[in-house]
């Protein structure tokens, strides 16, 4: 009998006595212990190859790592020379050469933002965020993306993740969430959502531990958002553990300022040694009110009145620009053609004429009524203009900050 | 357990040294005997086979990609911006060495595999040379990473078909086991090279096999999947693109991804046209210049990459750039043209490589290319760019492989966005009816027959008309005879008929064919039951099923029984062997050697 009569011809066993394989039933091969032994073998071979290619891929990610570790570098130094499209370019290199280093798409990101690729960016930040839906730092550079894009809704939906997500790179994540938070409320006040911005706001107050060094941007914030109240008061603080502070101090001031208290401004200006050019800016502003307001202390006599005829016509010059006929002819300046609400003009016109033989130091001296009525003129007058009537001069916005303070924000 | 060696003797006398052993020992026998809890069928072995397939060409493929990013760093440096001097040398001098070593040594290496792969299934029982896998592996690394305008998923399909055929050579599986495993390497091929096992196996079968069919689905599924599995372990998870967010605002947008369909469609046409003339005039050329014509490939290509260096090799990294508007329309329009022909140039001088990845480096940037010009031809219509880039691609996948499953099926996998579906299948279609419309042939097909191999073809046998039972079957003149009516009555039935043969019902969808002499032979009483002179029951056919079938079930009867498939005991009519040849014959089916022949 031949070797192949002998042998099986599907599994190659050799027959039984019957002249049947031991290992076959009727239509198909039944894998018994002696076929473990291939099997074996290949969990043997799938062992080695797996060996194998962890030795050449470790071996090649290594030599990959280094040239991606040089790309990043060329890819830093490019983003420093604000050369993004270089950078873009570099950290994509690096990316490649990485296999997706997280630390690297997220630079990639950033260059990819500022060279102006805002798709690619959003689309590598969404990528991530699949992947890592809680990173807050994902959340937070998608948030400011599509603030870029004016996507309000999206970007404060990802300022909110970002505030409620994790930072894996912190060990103490507070921080991080308060600068988020701020960040929002920074933007929800540029979109003018005051009271939102306020919510945000009073919420980092309540978790910001009262010496923190975020405490002054904080203040800054609530400044900008209209609180100046909120705002001085937490600079106070901030001068209650060091009265020497010179930028609570100059926040003090800006936030008094705010809020229509010339004189603690003018005071918290004063502690500020040396002065600096915020503080000085600040203090000329003050003076220049000062200079236009007749009610202020110590301002009687013929100081009162020099304040009141020149408001006059500080208004008069401002109403001149705006075109009134009246206003152009006792000033002999101004557009011919009249900008805005003629009759609210004309009114403003007829005021004039009543108070223009009025304005001299003999006829205002003791007669506090013309004066004020004179003021009233020229603050409604400047407000009136600040509309219509083209960007005013610093003595006009001083008159108008006095206004503010007098007649109130709403008017 | 056979153990032969003495020594294995002593071990196993050491090992049984104590009843308790004894006991255990075999209880393990018995667990892994031919009845035992563990052991399996060939059909369950074929299947843990595929995933060993997958893991171990998940390895191949691992190493190769890693061969090209090592060839491609060592021959051109890792700047995405290569000197001019190393561009054009590069391709030149690599070129002639692959060229030299293709000719001489791995003949079978060359072009892109697919259609080598296809021709092992069909022609070689499964078979593919060790050799030829690493002559495909190491050829075709030097090849992209040299720079030459190709992509190394083919190659993979190639290289991992030849793992399955080693493997199953090594464990002397039955030749017809050997040619099921072709396939299922080849899917694990492509699946670790393209990160996408959906792609792979709908390639496979639309490409590779080239028919439906369930037999062998499930291991080529699981060699997929576990050959992704390698591949993202060791790679990592990372997306082969980053694609941007997608939404599908206004119906009427469709129309203008419609012009995309109309473009993508005249592009592979000129491509298929290209190859269809270059590569039998190259061929045909003296037997010295094979040896150059890669050289001269690599040098035009490497030209052409001191202006646009995104030509060079798979081009991965600029189909990403492109699908985020980082090109402007001119560019995006001359890389889709450069492509087009650095690949054309490659492939017809029989550089080994793939097409998959060049035909989506042209498809994105004619998408993108599309897109930018649409953007500033309407401004009003939304034309994100990012899911042009990737409907063209899909598109130019359509047009030019002919593969439509594969090409909506691989936007969607790598998008991850079903969104895009309408587009994609808008585009593809139009695509590939305007590929089909000037180039009958599909590519993989026509190289085949240009290596004077004729291989299936899913598209052709699509077109095949499938002729059923009912288009064969005729009523019968009389009733069925049944098996309990007494013989006497039956035959009072047949001396009313000519018929020769009579169908019975034995109940219950039993039936059977009884001739007239043996229902007249008179050893049988009238009284008896027809039942009592059925020797065998024949099988009963369907209207629906085809006539292969019926063929099959035929053998020497003389007529078969068409029931109702609602009710089995529903005679709807009679199929004999004659009925089957005559609808044959009058259908006019074209024969094999009528088909074009390019």
């Amino acid at each position: 009998m031949s070797e192949e009569t002998a042998n099986c011809t599907i599994c190659r066993q050799p027959l039984g006595a019957n002249g049947r394989c031991q290992h076959c039933d009727e239509d198909s091969h039944v894998w018994t212990i002696e076929d473990w032994r291939p099997l074996l073998t290949l969990a043997l071979m799938i062992a080695l190859g797996f060996s194998f290619t962890r030795l050449v891929v470790s071996s090649f990610d290594r030599r990959q790592s280094a040239l991606s570790w040089e790309f990043y570098a060329a890819g830093n130094r490019a983003m420093d020379e604000g050369r993004y499209g270089q950078a873009a370019e570099d950290y994509e290199s690096a990316v490649i050469s990485s296999h997706g280093n997280a630390e690297f798409r997220m630079k990639l990101t950033d260059a990819l933002a500022d060279s102006g690729a805002t798709s690619e960016a959003l689309a590598q930040l969404h990528d991530f965020r699949e992947q890592r839906p809680e990173d807050a730092q994902v959340n937070l550079k998608l948030a400011r993306l599509k603030a870029k894009q004016q996507d309000v809704d999206s970007a404060l939906r990802y300022y909110k993740d970002a505030i409620e997500g994790v930072w894996p790179d912190h060990s103490d994540p507070a921080p991080q969430k308060t600068a988020a938070r701020m960040e929002a409320a920074q933007y929800l006040s540029s979109l003018g959502r005051k009271d939102e911005a306020e919510g945000v706001l009073l919420d980092v107050a309540a978790a910001l531990p009262a010496n923190s060094p975020e405490q002054g941007r904080l203040a800054a914030l609530f400044l900008a958002n209209g609180d100046g109240m909120r705002a001085l008061s937490i600079y106070q603080a901030q001068l209650e553990r060091n009265k020497n502070d010179a930028a609570a101090l100059m926040g003090a001031a800006n936030a008094s300022f705010a809020a229509g208290s010339y004189a603690t401004a003018r005071r918290y200006l004063e502690e500020i040694k040396p002065e600096s050019v915020e503080s000085a800016a600040l203090r000329a502003k003050l003076e220049r009110m000062e200079a236009l307001d007749p009610f202020a202390k110590g301002a009687m006599g013929g100081v009162r009145t020099g304040r009141t005829i020149r408001a006059f016509h500080l208004a008069m010059d401002r109403l001149a620009g705006c075109g009134v006929p009246f206003a152009q002819k006792m000033t002999g300046k101004g557009k011919s053609v009249a900008a805005g609400d003629a009759a609210q003009w004309g009114g403003f016109a007829r005021w004039a004429e009543q108070l223009a033989p009025l304005m001299s130091e003999a006829k205002l001296r003791g007669k506090d009524d013309v004066i004020e009525s004179t003021m009233r003129f020229a603050f409604q007058a400047e407000m009136a203009a600040q509309k219509d009537c083209g960007k005013p001069t610093l003595d006009d916005e001083a008159l108008l900050m006095l206004a503010r303070e007098r007649l109130g924000a709403g008017q | 357990m056979k153990l032969h060696s003495e020594r294995s003797r002593e071990l196993l006398a050491k090992v049984m040294a104590t009843p308790v052993r004894r006991k255990y020992f075999e209880t393990l026998r018995r667990m892994l005997g031919p009845e035992g809890l563990i052991s399996i069928r060939e059909e369950q072995f074929f299947l843990v086979l595929a995933i060993a397939i997958g893991i171990l060409a998940g390895f191949c493929v691992v190493l190769f990609r890693v061969a090209i990013g090592a060839a491609r760093i060592w021959l051109l440096g890792s700047s995405m911006h290569p000197a001019w001097p190393r561009v054009v040398l590069v391709p030149a001098v690599t070129g002639l060495l692959i060229a030299v070593v293709a000719v001489r040594y791995f003949p079978r290496v060359r072009g892109s595999g697919v259609n080598q792969t296809k021709g092992a299934l069909y022609i070689y029982d499964g078979y593919i040379g060790g050799g030829t896998a690493v002559g495909k592996f190491v050829l075709s690394a030097l090849a992209i990473g040299s720079g030459q305008s190709l992509g190394p998923e083919d190659p993979a399909l190639q290289i991992g078909a030849g793992v399955a055929s080693a493997l199953g050579r090594w464990l002397r599986l039955s030749k017809e086991r050997l040619r099921m495993l072709a396939p299922v390497g080849a899917a694990a091929g492509v699946a670790a090279a393209f990160n996408a096992p959906i792609t792979a196996v709908l390639f496979v079968i639309e490409e590779v096999i080239g028919r439906w069919t369930a037999g062998i689905l499930g291991a080529v599924v699981l060699s997929a999947v576990s050959s992704v599995v390698v591949e993202r372990w060791f790679l990592g998870d990372e997306p082969l693109f980053r694609v941007p967010l997608y939404r599908l605002d206004h119906a009427g947008e469709l129309l203008a991804y419609a012009v995309l369909g109309v473009v993508g469609g005249a592009a592979s046409v000129v491509f298929v046209k290209i190859i269809k003339y270059l590569r039998p005039w190259l061929r045909r050329q003296p037997q010295w210049s094979q040896y150059l014509q890669p050289a001269v490939a690599g040098m035009l290509i490497g030209f052409i990459a001191i202006w646009y260096p995104q030509v060079m090799g798979a081009g991965y990294e600029w189909m990403n750039l492109a699908m985020h508007n980082r090109f402007p329309w001119e560019v995006l329009g001359i890389l889709a043209g450069l492509k087009l022909l650095a690949t054309a140039l490659s492939f017809a001088t029989g550089t080994p490589g793939g097409l998959f990845a060049p035909v989506l480096f042209m498809g994105a940037m004619l998408g993108g290319f599309v897109a930018t010009v649409e953007q500033q031809l309407f401004p009003a219509i939304a034309v994100p760019v990012g899911a042009y880039a990737l409907v063209g691609m899909g598109a130019l996948f359509a047009g030019i492989l002919r593969a439509p499953m594969t090409s909506v099926f691989m936007i969607l996998e790598v998008s991850g966005n079903y969104s895009i579906i309408l587009p994609v299948m808008i585009c593809n279609s139009i695509s590939y009816l305007i590929s089909r419309g000037f180039q009958e042939v599909p590519l993989f097909d026509l190289l085949s027959r240009q290596d004077g191999l004729d291989l299936p073809s899913l598209e052709e046998e699509n077109e095949q008309a499938i002729l059923r039972v009912e288009d064969a079957m005729h009523p019968t003149m009389g009733r069925a005879l049944l098996g309990d009516e007494a013989i006497g009555a039956a035959r009072g039935i047949a001396a009313s008929t000519q018929e020769t043969n009579f169908l019975v019902s034995l109940g219950e969808g039993r039936w059977s064919v009884l001739s007239r002499e043996t229902l007249l032979d008179p050893g049988h009483d009238d009284g008896e039951q027809v039942r009592s002179l059925i020797r065998a029951r024949v099988p009963r056919l369907y209207q629906d099923q085809s006539l292969d079938v019926a063929l099959r079930f035929m053998k020497d009867r003389p007529l078969l029984p068409v029931v109702h498939r609602g009710n089995l005991d529903l005679l709807m009519g009679v199929v004999s062997v004659e009925d089957i040849l005559r609808t044959y014959r009058k259908a006019g089916l074209a024969e094999p050697e009528t088909a074009e022949v390019s």
